[in-house]
């Protein structure tokens, strides 16, 4: 007889068992991203040496990765002219934004900028050095030639090589945590 | 411990264990594909008695017998205890020795109080399918333990793996994976980050005694997301005799100095028959894989898991509770972690790792860590008058944590030390089957399942939060007649998806929810024919309709250099969003069995997919901070995945046979004209095997021999519309070759192999292994096996 109970109970615990499925806890919604590590902006301020108005250009992604393309500035250049660069790195999707610059600075061994004009008179050659008085890049002498023919603009490349293993001043180790172009012309 | 022993001192041993052991010679004949069939009887009435259950005692291999009462298995060279049971019968238990293919007939005398004792207990026999399937057990199964659950499965023709470098393998089933392949993990199915071409499945394979792929749709009994197939990894039944019993696997690998530990200890008490219990544990560390010319950086990996399981089993009703914890560390290779698509070209264009790396046990970053755990109760009522009921519910928590190349360039942050990208999947399935009691020549079951899941990430975002139910009904009604055997099946689901996606950053947040409701239908229509005692025939066809999973609308992130972007995320306006896709499967199966010289399988099979969803990449590609980022769009086409298996055994004298398998598979997207990318790419293995047969029981027996070659194409059927970053790799043959033999030790019987793969260390490379660009394939790998079953119980007093 109990055994008939035993079996009818445990048949029924059987059949509702499906039904008792439930969430235990109440299901989350995502939050912003703040741990995420992104660059978003790009600054580089040129300076004259013989004085007068500093050039900037920027990069600017604020929204990050995705979503709403960059805006790209133009650099604009003066002739024959010999400018003390310094880049600036954001990250803008950070309220207020975080200076990614500093960090740089902080880990110059394990970073190297490549800057490559084309098609335009600009030599860039880096001035700062790391640690192992190797290149880094956030501070650099541009010097300018002649100016660019009419109607021509060339660009210059600002590849940032994130290199925490095996820096040796060449572009090849590590990956690149940043690469933009920046449309430019001396006149 | 004999895994740590240096491979070649490892040889030595073994094949001096080999050489010198045994008689030579003597009566000799193939093993393990011997074949032991006969038919099951009434003693009295001499009446043939379908539905019995013949069980392999040492493998928990078990077949039924068909409607004239026959059985069939395909056995190894020796000594093998049968169990042949049926209701209202005593069991009976035997020993055949094989020595040949063997004929047995067994008579079953009735017993006067039936319902009582005879009764199969735990023996329970998936009915023949009318897809194709694969089966790995036994020695086969022995043959790949040590490997990964992808990796061994490829064993089966048809079936191949995406490869993430030396450690990572995704089951490809007739070249459909991922959202399109369903793993039932004991009996539940596997729920995780399934969508990702890189992640492996999350299941230790030293808990199956038995591997099956059913290779084709089965998305009536399996749900929806089974399209391209099955794969059922099956642990061994729950002990059912009194005593305590272990086995223990210890593998030693040489290329990548793999060791791996796994133990399991079951038991059934007498005080209480009706209660059995197992416990299993596994451990693996593996080094740097090496190809012949480098060693692959950071390609170490390790594994942990264990699991628990204990069952309460009378004849009308039992339950059990099933806990397994697999966890796992890989090494990713640091060349295939780019920012952008100049250090992708860069990288494909050395195609070989940038910084030489020395043979290591060490896991650097970028790495994947990840958890899996399983809980799961089922239980069973049977009644006479009513069938059989079933219930499983399940929970399974999924925690996926994938790390960078790099920690993050914050102090702070680096400190924290947090996974790059981070998922945690928690699912509740519940499944309730109800077989009734046959109808005449009708059987069948009914079935309600449902699902609840909850996904979401910490770190950067990839795929959205999401809360998914499914609730789903099926009826598969089956009809048996002496030679055929008809199969029916319909199946409804309703999906319910609720998507919870991060727009915007701090100082301008919000959540943006969607919710998207499907109610999909499958049907399937199968039948099998036995043609005669040595052919049957079988055809399936099916229809089913599967319902876009949350990666497919919404994925928007970077990984490995690549930005993935949902169909949803990028819908112009006035575009309806992503639809489920309809798959219409058929598929054509001939087995020649039970012959003295040719067994074998050919199938044929098409799968038609109607808004197939897959990944174009978008050209030009957009521009972001890191330059120019590969893009890939998910899209809906229409598929057609068309393709031949065949697998064979030719037994050219008793001791020599011939093996060979071959696979062919095209896919074509038919809106572009065009073909599919990742297909695999033409294939064929053939080997050949000795086996001695000693005819008195000496201390080594089975032993075997045998050679092969593995040879794949070079695959030239790709798209001309898609961009690959290179070339598909030219074509490869591989030779390999195993010994092995079982050593009585005292009263042990322990089963010792060696297998060589890649033996003359080739270099190549294959398609369908996503770090080809970046470097070769494992060069020359020697593995040593061994195999202990112990058993501690005294004999009754």
């Amino acid at each position: 007889m109990k055994d008939v109970l035993f079996k009818k109970s445990l048949l029924g615990l059987l059949v509702a068992a499906p039904f008792f499925v439930a969430s235990c806890s109440k299901d989350s919604d995502p939050e912003p991203g703040d741990d995420n590590e992104q660059i978003t902006t790009v600054r580089y301020v040129l300076t004259p040496t013989t004085g007068g108005n500093a050039v900037t250009v920027e990069y600017r992604d604020p929204d990050g990765d995705g979503a709403a393309a960059p805006t790209i500035g133009t650099l604009t250049l003066a002739p024959n002219t010999t400018y003390t660069g310094r880049l600036t790195l954001l990250d803008e999707t950070k309220t207020p934004p975080e200076n990614i610059t500093e960090e740089i600075e902080d880990e110059s061994d394990e970073h190297l900028f490549v800057f490559t004009p084309t098609g335009t008179n600009v030599t860039v050659t880096i001035t700062d050095r790391d640690e192992k008085n190797l290149p880094v890049g956030l501070q650099t002498r541009v010097v300018t030639g002649a100016a660019n023919a009419t109607g021509t603009t060339g660009s210059l490349r600002v590849v940032l090589r994130h290199q925490p293993e095996g820096k040796d001043g060449t572009p090849t180790p590590g990956d690149t945590d940043v690469d933009v172009n920046f449309p430019t012309v001396v006149r | 411990m004999l895994f740590l022993l240096p491979s070649r001192l490892g040889l030595l041993a073994l094949l001096w264990i080999w050489l010198l052991g045994g008689p030579r010679a003597g009566q000799a004949q193939p093993a393990c594909t011997l074949s032991l069939s006969g038919r099951v009887i009434d003693h009295e009435s001499r009446q043939a008695l379908p539905g019995a259950t013949v069980l392999l005692l040492d493998t928990r291999e078990a077949v039924i017998t068909n409607v004239d009462g026959y059985y069939h298995f395909q056995l190894c060279a020796g000594v093998s205890r049968l169990q042949v049971s049926f209701l209202g019968y005593e069991s009976e238990t035997l020993e055949v020795r094989m020595a040949g293919s063997v004929v047995h007939d067994i008579r079953l005398h009735p017993v006067a109080v039936a319902l009582r004792g005879a009764v199969v207990r735990g023996t329970r026999v998936a009915e023949q399918l009318p897809q194709a399937t694969g089966t790995i057990a036994g020695r086969d199964l022995q043959q790949t333990r040590g490997q990964s659950l992808g990796e061994a499965l490829q064993k089966i023709s048809g079936v191949t793996a995406i490869q993430t470098g030396p450690s990572i393998f995704k089951p490809l089933i007739h070249g459909l994976h991922s959202n399109r392949v369903t793993i039932l993990n004991n009996g539940v199915r596997q729920e995780g980050q399934q969508w990702g071409q890189e992640h492996g499945p999350e299941i230790d394979p030293f808990i199956a005694s038995r591997l099956t792929v059913v290779k084709g749709a089965a998305s009536v009994r399996y749900g929806s997301d089974a399209i391209g197939g099955v794969v059922l990894v099956e642990p061994r039944l729950l002990r059912d005799s009194v005593g305590t019993g272990a086995e223990l696997h210890l593998v030693g690998m040489s290329n990548n100095g793999l060791g791996a530990f796994s133990g399991l200890v079951e038991g059934n008490m007498r005080r209480l028959p009706a209660l059995s219990w197992r416990v299993q544990g596994t451990a693996k560390r593996a080094g740097t894989a090496r190809t012949p010319d480098y060693v692959i950086p950071n390609s170490s990996f390790a594994e942990y898991d264990f699991s628990g399981a204990l069952g309460w089993r009378k004849d009308t009703y039992g339950g059990e509770i099933f806990f397994s914890q697999f966890n796992t560390k890989l090494g990713i290779l640091p060349d295939s972690h780019l920012g952008n698509q100049s250090d992708f070209d860069l990288a494909v264009g050395r195609g070989r790792p940038l910084v030489p790396q020395n043979f290591s046990y060490a896991i650097g970053r970028p790495f994947q860590q990840v958890r899996h755990d399983l809980l799961k109760l089922s239980g069973f009522v049977r009644t006479g008058t009513a069938g059989r009921l079933t219930t499983t519910l399940a929970h399974q928590t999924d925690v996926r944590d994938e790390y960078d190349r790099y920690r993050p360039r914050n102090d702070n942050r680096a400190r924290l030390n947090r996974p790059e990208l981070s998922y945690t999947n928690r699912t509740t399935t519940a499944d309730l089957v109800w077989e009734h009691k046959p109808l005449g020549k009708l059987t069948g079951s009914v079935g309600l399942s449902g699902t609840y899941q909850n996904n979401r990430y910490d770190g950067r975002p990839f795929i959205p939060f999401y809360t998914n139910k499914v609730g789903g009904v099926f009826l598969i009604e089956r009809w048996h007649s002496k030679q055929w055997q008809l199969e029916a099946g319909l199946r409804l689901d309703r999906r319910d998806l609720e998507t919870r996606r991060a727009i915007g950053n701090s100082g301008n947040f919000f959540v943006a929810t969607d919710r998207f409701q499907y109610t999909t239908p499958a049907a399937s229509l199968g039948g099998i024919f036995d043609a005669s005692r040595h052919l049957t025939l079988s055809a399936t066809g099916s229809l089913t309709r599967r319902a876009p999973a949350a990666n497919e609308r919404f994925s928007d992130g970077v990984h490995n250099g690549r930005f993935d972007i949902g169909f949803d995320l990028n819908r112009p306006d006035g575009v309806p969003p992503l639809s489920p896709e309809t798959a219409l499967h058929a598929g054509l199966t001939a087995t020649w069995h039970n012959n003295p010289r040719f067994n074998g399988e050919v199938s044929v099979y098409q799968t038609y997919i109607q808004k197939y969803i897959y990944q174009v990449p978008v050209l030009p590609p957009p521009l972001n901070i890191r330059g120019v980022v590969a893009t890939f769009l998910f899209q809906q086409t229409d598929a057609m995945y068309q393709g031949v298996d065949v697998a064979g055994t030719y037994t050219l004298s008793p001791q020599w046979q011939l093996v060979g398998k071959a696979a062919v598979v095209r896919a074509r997207d038919q809106r572009l004209n065009d073909y599919l990318i990742f297909t695999p790419a033409d294939r064929a293995e053939l080997s050949l095997r000795h086996d001695w047969h000693e005819p008195t029981a000496g201390r080594f027996t089975r032993r075997f021999a045998q050679i092969g070659a593995y040879g794949v194409a070079r695959q030239t059927r790709i798209p001309t519309e898609v961009l690959d970053y290179a070339l598909p790799p030219t074509g490869y043959v591989l030779l390999g070759a195993e010994i092995g033999t079982t050593v009585q030790v005292g009263r042990l019987p322990l089963d010792v192999s060696l297998a060589g793969a890649n033996l003359l260390n080739q270099t190549y490379r294959d398609y369908l292994n996503r770090f080809r660009y970046f470097t070769t394939e494992m060069g020359r790998n020697v593995t040593l096996r061994l195999r202990v079953p112990l058993e501690f119980t005294k004999k009754a007093p």
